[in-house]
């Protein structure tokens, strides 16, 4: 294909700093311009950005046009929006490549809309077939996948953070830096600060083990079987996904996921979680990954080391129950006609 | 007030069926049961609240699909929506977000809603675009990640509150990484993409459910004389099933068997002793 692909990755950062999904962007649209003619720039856009800039330039080897706005303090949807559509539209992009964060989320789909572009949400795969190129993304809570085409002249594309990470070492030779200015856009929303999320009282962050419920724990009353398993585990503590904690089973600091906590646990045992993105992006890190659900087709059975495909609300008891026998027969000295087979 | 809440039919995951169709590619088996798509309970919900903390709401549920995702709308409206509305579709299948909120956009503009209302995200695609497109076709300012909204009080009165008609704006805090939260103020109207846990969604009720059943639903043809399908630019090729990221070692045998295979593994692994 020699069509020019001329590419445009817009940076998430917040307080400051860069959000590691900016240099995962970098890398992704790298591997998109897959050789063919063209760009690949870096739109960096707020207030206080010089050092941002710079750093990206550096690190991602890409060129990168610093869009200096005043007043513009931290992302917002409004500025963003209005913004990238200056600096952007009518300059021939094919693809304009956003995090698939809770910034590129919520300005990406707006953008696409407004260039009348395609726009490919949560890609987390891509793929060239006979001069064409597919993205894909998981769909049914990542059951299945689904393979994406886009025809637009441009195509509006957020990508999930993770999956696609740069490759180590410094590039050769730093892009370069381009700078420009706006006025302070004033929008309809006006923003009021950030309340941080309350730290990790509930040690999850430090825990060795992890057991985590998910919706299959079926009802409230289920909820001890969790507890009981992690009580056989030194150093363990008991976490759930979004929708445990939506339903009051658990409070909501022990939610992993990208709204929750990142953990990264030696032995993590998922219970009865489906295995959506949102989710497996919190505790992709674990080492080590045990999952019961009772549907095999399960998408977190295949972020797991060992599938146990079980009712939970059976398989638990019954694994507890062989737990503690195994270990009353250890435990008694062993005397003739009491020894265990096996192990 | 007029608020409008988006509310899709989808698969429920517990008893969807995934067939491979004839050119070997997944498609959505005849026996799949569907019901609303989880995160739009919340944001009917949270229409519902408003109108209760405010008096003198009305809320209009929309879907978009087929014939039977009319029974989404007589769930929203048994749960206490005012009315429904269908834009209907011919036949099932994959619409673009782009396709549908330019639908949402067209019925909405004009109408003089405050707030439209749309989940997070759909279960089934999981493209979470809906909401900022439609805000983009109406030059709307919008927020996703809705885990509170709250409308301004009037000064000074005690529980129960009248509010002007006309509401200025609304304070909204968005979840962000982590679970910390962006707090904002957004002038009204405003499209706001709810997110679970933002409040607890009700069951219909019967008397609403009877209710529903009575009152017309306003069905529109959703595919313009135009064609304006063929304007698609992104498209859905096809569903495969996804790779395995790890060994995915699957336990066999009795779930005894299971059971103290697992316990040996955790044991070579020194997770137990
Ligand atoms: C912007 C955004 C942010 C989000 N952030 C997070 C986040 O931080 N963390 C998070 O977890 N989610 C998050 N989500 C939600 C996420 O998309 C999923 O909805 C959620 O993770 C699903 O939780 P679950 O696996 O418990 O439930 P489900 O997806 O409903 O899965 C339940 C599973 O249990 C199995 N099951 C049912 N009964 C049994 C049984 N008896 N025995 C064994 N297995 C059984 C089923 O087969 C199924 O696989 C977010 C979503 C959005 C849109
Ligand atoms: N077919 C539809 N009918 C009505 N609303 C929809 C439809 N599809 C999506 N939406 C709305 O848009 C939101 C986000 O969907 P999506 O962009 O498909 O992930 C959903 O939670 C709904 O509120």
């Amino acid at each position: 294909m020699t069509e020019k692909c001329n590419i445009a990755v817009i940076a998430s950062h917040a307080e400051g700093r860069i959000l590691p999904e900016t240099m995962d962007l970098a890398a992704f649209a790298k591997r998109l311009q897959n050789g063919r003619p063209g760009t690949v720039e870096v739109l960096v856009l707020g207030e206080d950005i010089e050092q941002i800039a710079e750093e990206i330039a550096i690190q991602a080897g890409l060129d990168v046009r610093a869009v200096f706005c005043s007043g513009l303090a931290a992302y917002s949807f409004d500025a963003y929006l209005a913004l990238i559509l200056k600096t952007l539209a009518g300059k021939g992009f094919s693809y304009i490549c956003a995090p698939q964060n809770s910034q590129g989320q919520e300005y990406a789909p707006a953008l696409a809309a407004l260039l009348k572009a395609g726009c490919i949400s949560g890609v987390n795969g891509l793929f060239f077939e006979g001069g064409t190129v597919f993205f894909q993304k998981d769909v049914f809570g990542g059951k299945l996948k689904a393979n994406m085409d886009s025809c637009a002249e441009t195509t509006v594309l957020t990508v999930q953070p993770g999956i696609f990470r740069p490759e180590g070492g410094s590039p050769v030779s730093p892009g370069r830096v381009t700078r420009e200015e706006y006025e302070s856009v004033s929008g309809k929303i006006h923003p009021s600060g950030i309340q941080k999320a309350p730290a990790d009282a509930a040690g999850i962050v430090e825990a060795k083990v992890i057991v985590a419920a998910g919706r299959g724990i079926g009802n409230v009353e289920n909820m001890p079987l969790v507890h009981r398993l992690a009580e056989i585990f030194p150093k363990s503590a008991v976490a759930g996904t979004r929708i445990v904690c939506d339903r009051g089973w658990l409070p909501y600091s022990r939610q992993v996921g990208v709204t929750g906590a990142t953990v990264a646990p030696a032995l993590y045992i998922a219970c009865g979680i489906s295995g959506a993105s949102q989710h497996v992006a919190g505790m992709r890190g674990a080492k080590f990954v045990v999952s019961i659900n009772k549907d095999p087709q399960a998408a977190m059975f295949n972020e797991s080391d060992v599938c146990v495909v079980e009712d939970i609300e059976t398989f638990i008891p019954l694994l507890l129950e062989i737990f503690r026998h195994q270990q009353n027969v250890n435990a008694v000295p062993s005397a003739p006609g009491n020894e265990k087979s096996g192990g | 007030m007029k608020i409008l809440v988006c509310v899709k039919y989808v698969p429920d995951p517990d008893h969807v069926v995934f067939h491979a169709s004839e050119n070997g590619r997944i498609v959505i088996g005849e026996m799949s049961e569907f019901r609303m798509n989880r995160f739009d309970e919340f944001a009917v919900e949270e229409a519902l609240r408003i109108r209760e903390g405010k008096g003198d709401v009305s809320i209009d549920v929309l879907t978009i699909g087929p014939a039977r995702s009319r029974d989404v709308l007589r769930r929203a409206m048994g749960m206490g929506a005012d009315s429904g509305v269908h834009l209907e579709t011919p036949v099932d299948g994959y619409i673009s977000p782009m396709t549908k909120a330019a639908w949402i956009a067209g019925y909405a503009n004009g109408k003089g809603y405050s707030l439209i209302l749309t989940g997070a995200m759909s279960e089934d695609m999981m493209n979470a675009q809906v909401g900022p497109m439609v805000a983009a076709f109406l030059g709307l300012p919008c927020a996703t990640q809705v885990i509170q909204t709250r409308l301004p009080s009037v000064q000074g009165s005690s529980s129960g509150a009248v509010l002007p008609d006309v509401c200025p704006d609304i304070y909204v805090e968005r979840e962000i990484e982590g679970g910390s939260r962006e707090m904002m103020t957004i002038d009204l109207p405003a499209v706001l993409a709810v997110q679970t846990g933002i409040n607890e969604p009700r069951y219909p009720s019967l008397s609403n459910l009877l209710r529903a059943n009575k009152q017309e639903i306003e069905i529109i043809a959703a595919a313009s004389p135009e064609g304006e399908a063929s304007g698609e630019t992104d498209a859905m090729v096809e569903m495969v099933m996804p790779e395995k990221n790890r060994a995915g070692m699957h336990l066999n045998g009795s779930p005894s068997e299971k059971a103290e295979q697992l316990i040996a593994i955790l044991r070579e692994k020194a997770f137990i002793s």
